[in-house]
Parts: C-alpha cells; sequence; structure tokens
C-alpha cells in the first residue's frame, strides 16, 4: 500500500469519532429563552416601581431599621429620606407599609443629600408597562408551531392532541349539561395540568415556544370558559 | 482482489460507519418519545431502554424500572399504552 493511502484511511479513522460527534444537536436556543422567560417576571416590579427606592434603602439599612430603636438614628435617615424627598405626599401607603416612616419623619434635613436616585426608575417602568400588553392570541399560529417543533416526538404530539380533545369534550358536556357533572374549577385543573405537560416537554428544546405558551395560557383559559367563544372553537 | 473492488468495500465500511450514529440518533429519539408518551398517560416507566416495532405505529417499550409497554395508535387515531408482562 502506498505511504499517500495510508494517509488517507488514516485521516478517515480519525475523522470518525468527529463524524459521531457531529450527529448530536446541540440546539443554540438556549440563551434567547433566558431573556423571554425573564419578561413575565418583569411586570411584577413594574406596578411596584417605587418600592426598589424604597426597599433599598431599607435592605440597606436592615441594621439601622433595626437598630433604629437602639439609637442610631443619624445614619439610617439619609438614604429613606432621599426616597421621600422626590415625592413626599404621593407615597404614603408604601412607606405606611415599611417601619421607615419613623426614619422618615427624621430625615428632613438630609434631603437634598441624594436626590438623583429616584429619578431613574420611571423609564424602565414606564417600558415595562408597555411590554407587558398582552399580545393578542394568534392560536393558530401557535397550534402550527406546536406542530412543527422538534422538541415533541410524532407520538407524543398525538397522545397530547388525544388529551386536548378529551378536555374539549369535557367542556363541551359542561357547558351542555350532560354526562357527569364536572365543575369548572375542576376543568381549569385539567386544563392547568395539561399545559404543564406541555410546557415540560418544551421547556428543554424549545423555550421560546414555551414561552408563548406560557404567556398565552390566561388568553386560551378565556376561551374555554367563555361559553360562546368556546362555541365558535368547536365551530 | 482488484484494487477498484478494495476501493469499494472501504468505502462500504466507511459509510457504514458513519451511518451508525445517525441510526442511533433516531433511535434514541424514539425512545424518548414513547418514554413522554408512556409519562403523559401516568404510568410508571423513568425512561425506556429499549424498544421494538412491532408494527407501524405499534412499538414494544421496555423501561428503565422494568415495566413493559406496547405503545400503539389504535383504529381512532389515539394513542393507546397497553402493559405487558
Amino acid at each position: 500500500m502506498k505511504p499517500w493511502s495510508i494517509a488517507v484511511y488514516s485521516a478517515v479513522l480519525l475523522m470518525l469519532p468527529l463524524a459521531g460527534c457531529a450527529s448530536h444537536k446541540t440546539e443554540p436556543q438556549v440563551a434567547q429563552p433566558k431573556t423571554v422567560a425573564t419578561q413575565p417576571k418583569t411586570p411584577e416590579p413594574v406596578t411596584e416601581p417605587q418600592e426598589p427606592a424604597a426597599s433599598k434603602p431599607t435592605a440597606s439599612s436592615p441594621a439601622p431599621g433595626e437598630a433604629a430603636p437602639a439609637g442610631t438614628p443619624a445614619t439610617a435617615p439619609v438614604p429613606s429620606g432621599a426616597t421621600q424627598a422626590t415625592k413626599p405626599a404621593t407615597t404614603p401607603a408604601p412607606n405606611g407599609a415599611n417601619p421607615s416612616p419613623k426614619a422618615a419623619t427624621k430625615t428632613a434635613p438630609p434631603v437634598a443629600k441624594a436626590p438623583t436616585p429616584p429619578v431613574t426608575p420611571p423609564k424602565p417602568a414606564a417600558a415595562a408597562v408597555a411590554s407587558t400588553v398582552p399580545a393578542p392570541l394568534d392560536l393558530t399560529a401557535l397550534k402550527e408551531k406546536l406542530k412543527a417543533t422538534k422538541a415533541i416526538g410524532v407520538f407524543t404530539k398525538i397522545s397530547l392532541k388525544n388529551q386536548v380533545d378529551d378536555l374539549m369534550k369535557q367542556l363541551s358536556d359542561h357547558y351542555q349539561g350532560k354526562g357527569k357533572t364536572t365543575t369548572m374549577p375542576e376543568l381549569r385543573r385539567a386544563y392547568d395540568l395539561l399545559l404543564m405537560k406541555v410546557l415540560s416537554l418544551l421547556q428543554d428544546s424549545d423555550q421560546k415556544l414555551a414561552s408563548e405558551v406560557v404567556s398565552s395560557r390566561e388568553a386560551i383559559w378565556g376561551l374555554l370558559s367563555d361559553p360562546k367563544k368556546f362555541a365558535t372553537l368547536q365551530g | 482482489m482488484n484494487k477498484l473492488t478494495l476501493v469499494v468495500a472501504r468505502s462500504v465500511i466507511v459509510a457504514a460507519l458513519f451511518a451508525v450514529p445517525l441510526f442511533a440518533d433516531d433511535d434514541e429519539a424514539l425512545k424518548k418519545d414513547l418514554t413522554a408518551v408512556i409519562a403523559l398517560q401516568g404510568l410508571p416507566c423513568g425512561q425506556v431502554v429499549a424498544v421494538t416495532e412491532l408494527a407501524k405505529d405499534d412499538y414494544a417499550a421496555t423501561c428503565k424500572d422494568g415495566n413493559k409497554y406496547r405503545v400503539y395508535m389504535n383504529a381512532e387515531g389515539r394513542v393507546v399504552v397497553e402493559k405487558r408482562k
């Protein structure tokens, strides 16, 4: 055998393990869904944009807050006073909920020291409010995406479809008042369970679709739980 | 042996070696699919470790915990999971 042919065959043999690895599919979607998944969580800070500002002082001053009765009022008032300087009358409720009002009343003098930090939160709050506006439910597109996803096997999809059909029949029976009387909370539980099954199948391999399903969850239930809308779905 | 025959034989061997991981990949996908189907029915399995195709859309699955199931699609288009002894 010629030396060049030996080299070629040895190169081919060396590449075989690489070929084995090449058939292993790695999905590059891991990074994206994290940001998508965090979106539903953002509304919480949005509704309470002032709390972080108020909580910062409390977080930074758990010792002052706790130490306030102990007798260290000089250090604690500075941050809490800064937050109240910008909103003296608008935020009485949050402060009332926190143990900071004492500090707030005492912090009248150091108010001017740090007025800038509370100014920044409104912008993200406004942007987040805009993002929380629920997108219109496109059931057909979602259905197509679920059909097309490779995260769920064919048999699993058929099995899921069977279970969806079962739930639809249960809902139909419920609205028509026939069959065994399943209550609406029971049907909601069945719906939630089914959705959880779908999500458990999607979340590892198709997180984008999983987050879409999550965001459509209430909208879909809105269709199912309304007899009139449900009738249009059936028809 | 003819030189051409030798080259063809070697090529077939190399192609077969490349094809093995692809088939293994399909097999793993099927196992995962059947694992999910069995789990969706709420039946104990853990993980499908072996699959035998009995017919079209009809499989015998062996689970890690020793349970055996027949997973098939019936005439109504429903996926049925039956426990096997």
